[in-house]
């Protein structure tokens, strides 16, 4: 099951805003952008759920530094106990996964599974939907777009289409708030078509006048029985020590 | 001479008891020769051309674009193609690897699978088929249902994952996998044959028609995947092969020669450095009119010449949409660029040249490969010899010929920790990246030789023996033989010519007895599925690889070493006085 860090990490800044303007859903897109990108610094701690058929559960705890003014984050495990201390840091291009046994800094691709759980370094960079994605049409080239009610909420429902290869699912489906563009649901779709992942927006809190998503579900359409709950708590967005982003500060909590 | 041999030959079934029975040791210490010598070649046969050719290949060519994992992908097939076309005295075979790792549901079970790509169509290798087909039985089903176009996804599966799984010929699978650009891909397989390897790592293996697997994973027509090289004489030829062809895979400067969209004015696109050492080399070399060089690096985006922002009326954030022909022939193929800076040419660069970051360039470069810049287009590039042309993107980076698997794996470490954008290239041979199987090939090989030495040792020990005390026996009649005038130099021939001739006939019978034995060696049937040194099978039967010359020069061994054996003795009869050698009693 795949759970989106950057899709986290936008409902953490998901804004109120709305607007109607050139296309419905380039401005739902456009909207979602200029409150997605983090102005200041970012913590939080997130706790992610996961259970698959035949494996059980297992809850994985990590403690979430971000800032994108220098494409930077820090993410250091709390859970379980044989992940407790390792961590994953990224600086511009640099990426490292930190094994606290070993004392050790490795490598790694931006493609590469974090803490055994499906999502990606590359999850955690800051995206941009209108650079991902652009509206999909129809045949007859109209943007496929709908006002429908999602349980009883009135909501905006649309497909996006994946306009560079760089992310993980090619095709969306967005179901979104009329009032306020907040997501409440999406599904994920390969490139041949087939349904792999719907994603859920369960709650929204609201920090610095931002509304945020602080719990999500995944549900893993493809191997039906997977899911994946994260929930986000303490969250801040005061500033950041420079330390925090340093090989030492993995190294020293180790100590 | 001829009355020597007669005479020899004579002796030789005069003695008929005796010599029967130091023939037969001879015999049997040629058979244990051929033997081991045939099962080692066969060892050496089995790991290098059969076990590695699933592996590495002999030479590999591999790739990764931009440090995805699963972009193990060159965009431009024809070019490497025409290169290895240039070796084609030495290749045998080139072989696309093309597989991945997919997670596969059964009927209620879910499990992980090799899936391997392969070409059994009508333009395939008939014998790569041959080698597949040997090394995977077929037990249900038919290859050439790969083939089938009545089924979706034709699929042939190994009998352990197809158990685990719970299908059969017929079923659906459905697969999921991470495609060329790590996409979440999936797609629906039916199984149309089961299959068996007695080589455990091959079990948990999945067959599908090469073409299939490239579209499920995205590689379109102009692209090819590792191509694994299988080769003529691979202990000798691998490594001068995979020097030749790093040699001929040095990359030129990536240009895209394009043209303003709307005044056709013609434009030299290339892409910059974006590393840390080359971004801070580049912001000191060019002399920046408008732009800050921070913003530029953070948001990746081009710097434009400042002649050539005057003329399209271009500054930090506008953008720009160029058109260029690609080299399929594909004109006005769109490249959007979003302006940074402006800066100074000087004399350096053209008038209407554009920097884009490298990592929108090669988006770009790589997804539609353009034309090759004319000499004219290049008049606007810095030489070779500028401090400039190191800052600029290449077609790709090739990676430096390695010669130790250690080599390759800090190769590869160090390559690991740049985030690099091009595509990188790496030429290896089976004796980096098959060390593990190489070593044990030695190991079987150095095991079986000197078990066989050993026992040929000890059968020539005995032969020593017996020749000493049939020399004692004949003693008497070497004084005979002398004291009618035969010389010195002839009794002691006599000797060595019975020798001779005894391991040559020896030999011959433990040559066909060798021959007999491996082939009923060979007809057994073992099973050994869940054995490691079951991969030294070859369907399921032990695999011996005698050739006229590795017999001829297992025979000669023997009768070398029969008559340097002889030798002495015979020398010693010789020198008997005939007077002492009548003498002579038991």
């Amino acid at each position: 099951m795949k759970k989106s860090f950057w899709i986290l990490m936008l409902a953490l800044m998901l804004p109120m805003a709305a607007s109607a303007a050139e296309s419905r859903i380039i401005s739902i897109l456009k909207s979602i952008d200029e409150n997605y990108a983090i102005k200041s610094d970012a913590s939080a701690f997130v706790q992610m759920t996961q259970q698959k058929i035949n494996q059980g559960t297992k809850v994985t705890g990590m403690q979430y530094y971000r800032r994108d003014r220098d494409d930077a984050f820090l993410i250091v495990m709390t859970a379980p106990e044989n992940e407790k201390g390792n961590g994953y840091l990224r600086t511009g291009d640099n990426f490292w996964m930190y094994r606290r046994n070993t004392r050790t800094f490795q490598h790694i691709n931006r493609d590469e599974n974090i803490a055994g759980s499906d999502a990606h370094g590359d999850d955690f960079e800051e995206r941009k939907m209108l650079e991902m994605f652009d509206p999909a049409t129809d045949a007859s080239g109209k943007e496929i777009f709908s006002e429908e009610k999602l349980g009883q909420i009135p909501v905006n429902k649309f497909e996006v289409k994946a306009k560079v290869h760089d992310v993980d699912y090619p095709k969306k489906i967005y179901w979104t708030r009329k009032d306020n563009n907040l997501i409440l649901k999406e599904e994920a779709y390969s490139s041949s078509g087939t349904l792999m992942q719907a994603g859920y927006y369960l709650k929204y809190t609201q920090v610095d006048g931002q509304y945020l998503a602080v719990k999500f579900m995944f549900l893993d359409e493809f191997e039906k029985g997977n899911k994946s709950v994260i929930e986000i708590s303490n969250i801040s967005t005061k500033p950041l020590a420079d330390s925090i982003f340093t090989k030492a500060y993995l190294e020293n909590l180790s100590k | 001479m001829l009355a020597l041999i007669r005479m020899s030959l004579r002796n030789l079934f005069r003695q008929k008891r005796r010599n029967l029975l130091l023939g037969s040791a001879i015999a049997v210490g040629v058979l244990l020769l051929v033997v081991a010598n045939s099962f080692s070649r066969g060892i050496s046969d089995v790991m290098i051309n059969k076990v590695l050719r699933w592996v590495t290949g002999h030479v590999t060519v591999a790739y990764n674009e931009r440090s995805r994992m699963a972009s193990e992908i060159f965009r431009d097939k024809d070019r490497i193609n025409a290169i290895l076309d240039q070796h084609k005295d030495v290749i045998l075979q080139r072989e696309e690897a093309i597989g991945a790792f997919v997670k596969a549901i059964g009927v209620g079970k879910a499990d992980n699978l090799m899936l391997i790509g392969l070409d059994f169509s009508a333009a395939g290798n008939e014998k790569s088929r041959k080698e597949t087909e040997e090394a995977f039985r077929l037990i249900g089903g038919n290859w050439d249902d790969l083939n089938n176009s009545t089924a979706e996804n034709p699929l042939i599966i190994s009998q352990e994952k197809a158990r685990y799984l719970g299908v059969k010929i017929g079923d659906i699978l459905r697969i999921r996998l991470r495609n060329i650009y790590s996409q979440d891909q999936s797609a629906r397989a039916t199984v149309m044959g089961i299959v068996k390897s007695d080589n455990i790592f091959m079990q948990p293996v999945a067959f599908i028609d090469m073409q299939k697997i490239k579209d499920i994973m995205g590689f379109d027509a102009h692209s090819t995947g590792i191509l694994n090289l299988i080769i003529k004489d691979p202990m000798r030829n691998a490594q001068p092969l995979a020097d030749a062809l790093h040699k001929q895979l040095n990359a030129s400067l990536a240009v895209i020669p394009a043209a303003a969209q709307k005044s056709d004015l013609p434009i030299t696109v290339l892409g910059y450095r974006s590393d840390p050492d080359s971004r801070d080399k580049l912001s000191k070399l060019l002399t920046l009119r408008q732009g800050a060089w921070d913003t530029l690096w953070k948001d990746k985006t081009a710097l434009v010449s400042a002649p050539l922002a005057q003329r399209l009326r271009l500054k930090p954030g506008s953008s720009l949409e160029v058109r260029y022909t690609d080299k399929w022939g594909n004109a006005n193929t769109p490249m959007l660029i979003k302006v940074g800076g402006i800066f100074d040419p000087q004399k350096v660069w053209g008038e209407n040249t554009i920097l884009a970051n490298d990592e929108k360039f090669y988006e770009q470069f790589y997804e539609h490969w353009p034309r090759a810049a004319q000499p004219n287009e290049q008049a606007a590039i810095p030489g070779t010899s500028h401090t400039a042309y190191a800052l600029l993107a290449p077609e790709w980076i090739l990676l430096p010929r390695t010669l130790t698997t250690e080599d390759l794996e800090k190769k590869y470490q160090d390559m690991g920790k740049k985030k690099q954008k091009a595509t990188l290239i790496d030429v290896r041979t089976m004796y980096e990246a098959g060390k593990m199987v190489l070593q044990l090939e030695g190991v079987l090989n150095l095991i079986t030789l000197t078990a066989a030495l050993i026992l040929l040792f000890i059968t020539l020990i005995g032969v020593i023996n017996t020749l000493r005390m049939t020399i004692r026996e004949r003693t008497r009649e070497i004084g005979t033989i002398r004291a009618i005038g035969m010389q010195q130099k002839d009794v002691r021939n006599l000797f060595l010519f019975e020798s001779f001739f005894l391991a040559l006939f020896a030999s011959i019978a433990g040559v066909i007895l060798a021959l007999l034995i491996m082939w009923g060696l060979s007809s057994i049937t073992l099973r050994m599925d869940d054995n490691p040194l079951g991969m030294m099978l070859v369907n399921g039967h032990l695999y011996f690889l005698p050739t006229i010359w590795s017999v001829l020069g297992n025979m000669l061994l023997v009768l070398v070493l029969v008559v340097v054996t002889a030798f002495f003795p015979a020398r010693r009869a010789a020198k008997l006085s005939p007077v002492e050698a009548l003498r002579h009693t038991e």
